[in-house]
């Protein structure tokens, strides 16, 4: 054994960078404290014309210090960086935190149940809910996912089963799909709607957010079916397995969680859509249960039409119905997130055991 | 060499084959699965079609002015006028800024999470960017007229101060309130675009050669001089397809930007903070409601004119994103 010398040469000058850089971000920090307590100068101004030059100084100084020039570039490289994620960060927590706090207050027991029948724009928020929005919501987006769960999985299949000359095609369009306005789906279905004889309904509504959840499905079905090694896929053909079955008793098991996150992540996609819903679904104040006749509620139209209305407790209304909304949206995606992870974990182990 | 002898044995005949490649399960799955598939065709072609056929009697009474006028009036009849320009440059405005306000963000974002953190918090930076990307735009859109306008008021009031002389800051009274512009209109966008160009850069850096970048680095490159010079030469490609990804959704959208943005025909090429602008997605919600038969087909050729511009931004956006990954 060789005996490996234990100082170590470079350990001394990390630490003395570390400090320096920690000294370097906190100076502007305190100069901009400083500046806003004592003047009276704006704060987002006082950001951008004090705090960002000032750090972008002393990181440069830190940087010039260490590394010579190569270190100045660098440490504006990580100082905007950060500014600029941090921005992100601030922005996404105040959507977020003001969509709690102010859908907090108009919250209770009685508004997630209750419907808003004889509720007017100046009701107070003892009277009337968002239960009748949240059944709407339910149903039509359950009509929409009967249809397009199945066939996003199906065009999924086809993209990683089959060997067609078109697949990176079909691909394309779908992702293109993707990006389809959802304003212009509820056009589409609006056109369709005089051809078919369909009177604005749950169901209109539900064909509507169906361009917008399948190419959504098709995706991370997709993703999740290649994830599945094809050794599975060969041995049960192998052991003369016909296709039909190696997919549904070999490959779709080994895909479960991830069709699932595909199915929640759909979901996630179209239950807070508002354009198409306004466009095909007459708003309705009381609860209705039948989705092929009939006004009925949602909540992304309860959202949008008491927001419309200006006044105080209409807003209050809005903000309490955003928030169902972001829980609703939450959920779904937190448990995608749960089966993703699964998902992951079984694959790698399988990679292992090989 | 012996002539081979005739044995009397006869070759049986050459049987057929009963199972073909595929059996009749597989054909029908095969064909059912390849149906789902093509659907995505149709699907594109009945969107076309229809629109198309709702929106010809205004396409054909307006003829190219509908999409380069700036005229909307349909209380008569027989004689409306019925011009969209505006609003499609409003889209295209709006879509510009907007990316201009989400690029340095996405791409900061990516790079911190995919180069910086420590992987356990990238793993949870990396949810809360899709968290922001699932966000309904009606939340967005409510957040955007309640909580964050009166915050840029303020910011365009002070760059309005600081830079009217600049033709881009400028506005024709600088004493009104500053709300409703295409300024906030593109950061409410900004911050529905930020989480796809994230995703988009974030997979495409992740996708990246590691001896790439490390043999930059063992070849005494910075982090400055890595990114520049070979990260961001190779991404390139990726990060665009991202953006106009970001541009496509950017077109779209409907609901936030009618909350925030006040709809004009008086065409606004520049001012980004004078309180007029406009948005087709959001126009043809806004006029939908009251609507009489004509303008409802001109509501329609709008919706066929955004959905061939986002139809189109997107193929490309794809094809370019799928291809810089192909070359990985």
């Amino acid at each position: 054994m060789i005996e490996r010398p234990v100082i170590q040469p470079w350990s001394a000058k990390i630490v003395a960078i570390r400090t320096q850089i920690i000294i370097s971000a906190l100076v502007p920090a305190a100069l901009l404290g400083l500046v806003v307590l004592l003047t009276s100068i704006d704060f987002s101004l006082a950001l951008i014309a004090i705090f960002l030059p000032a750090q972008l100084l002393c990181a440069g100084f830190v940087g010039f210090k260490n590394f010579n020039k190569r270190g100045v570039k660098d440490a504006a490289l990580l100082v905007l960086v950060y500014f600029f994620s941090a921005m992100v960060f601030v922005l996404l927590m105040s959507v977020l935190f003001s969509v709690i706090a102010k859908g907090f207050g108009a919250i209770s027991p009685h508004f997630l149940y209750e419907n808003n029948k004889y509720v007017s724009s100046t009701t107070t928020l003892e009277y009337g809910g968002v239960g009748h929005a949240i059944l709407g919501t339910l149903l039509i987006v359950a009509l929409t996912t009967i249809v397009a769960v199945p066939l996003g999985i199906a065009m999924a299949v086809y993209l990683t089963q089959s060997q067609a000359k078109h697949l990176g095609l079909v691909r394309t369009v779908t992702q293109a799909l993707s990006g389809l306005p959802s304003v212009v789906s509820g056009l589409f279905i609006l056109s369709l709607m005089p051809v078919l004889g369909l009177e604005r309904s749950g169901l209109t509504g539900a064909l509507a957010l169906f361009p917008l959840m399948l190419p959504t499905v098709a995706r991370v079905a997709e993703e999740s079916l290649k994830l599945v090694p094809a050794d599975l896929r060969l041995a049960a053909l192998a052991l003369g397995a016909p296709n039909y079955r190696a997919f549904f008793q070999v490959i779709l098991p080994a895909a479960k969680s991830g069709i699932i996150t595909a199915l929640l992540l759909g979901l996630a996609r179209v239950v807070g859509e508002t354009a198409p819903l306004i466009l095909t679904t007459n708003a309705n104040n009381g609860t209705n249960l039948n989705p092929f006749a009939g006004g009925i509620a949602s909540l992304p139209t309860f959202v949008y039409s008491f927001l419309g209305s200006g006044y105080a407790t209409s807003q209050q209304r809005a903000w309490g119905g955003a928030l169902v909304l972001l829980l609703l949206v939450g959920v779904l995606f937190a448990s995608a997130r749960i089966f993703g992870r699964t998902k992951s974990l079984k694959t790698k182990s399988k990679g292992k055991k090989k | 060499m012996a002539k081979p002898e005739n044995t009397g044995v006869v070759a049986p005949e050459r049987r057929k084959l009963v199972s073909g490649p595929l059996g009749k399960g597989d054909k029908w799955f095969f064909r059912s699965t390849s149906i789902a598939a093509n659907f995505a065709f149709v699907l594109v072609g009945l969107i076309l079609v229809f629109l198309f056929t709702s929106a010809w009697p205004a396409l054909q009474s307006q003829g190219l002015g509908f999409v380069f006028g700036s005229k909307w009036s349909v209380e008569d009849g027989s004689k409306a006028v019925m011009q969209l320009g505006p609003m499609l440059w409003g889209s295209i405005q709006i879509a510009i800024i907007g990316i201009a306000l989400a690029t340095p963000m996405a791409v900061a974002a990516a790079y911190l999470i995919v180069y910086l953190l420590p992987q356990r918090i990238a793993k949870i930076a990396t949810a809360m960017i899709d968290l922001l990307a699932a966000l309904p735009s009606v939340v967005i859109g409510l957040w955007g007229i309640l909580v964050f306008t009166p915050v840029a008021v303020h910011w365009a009031t002070i760059a309005n101060q600081a830079f009217g002389w600049f033709p881009l800051f400028a506005v024709k009274d600088p004493t009104a309130v500053l709300s409703d512009s295409p300024f906030i209109a593109g950061w409410i966008v900004a911050v529905m675009i930020v989480p796809i160009i994230t995703s988009v850069t974030r997979e495409i850096f992740t996708q990246l050669d590691d001896a790439l970048v490390n043999g930059a680095l063992a070849l005494g490159g910075s982090r400055f001089s890595v990114l520049r010079r070979v990260i961001l030469p190779t991404a390139a490609p990726g990060i665009l397809g991202g953006i106009l990804l970001g541009m496509g959704r950017a077109i779209g959208e409907t609901v936030a930007i009618l909350y925030v943005l006040q709809l004009d025909f008086h065409i606004n090429w520049y001012q980004i903070l004078e309180p007029r602008g406009g948005a087709v997605a959001s126009w043809i919600l806004a006029r939908f409601g009251e609507a009489n038969k004509t303008e409802f087909q001109g509501l329609m050729a709008a919706g066929l004119v955004l959905f061939i511009v986002t139809l189109l931004v997107n193929i490309l956006a794809n094809v370019i994103v799928n291809r810089s990954k192909a070359a990985r």
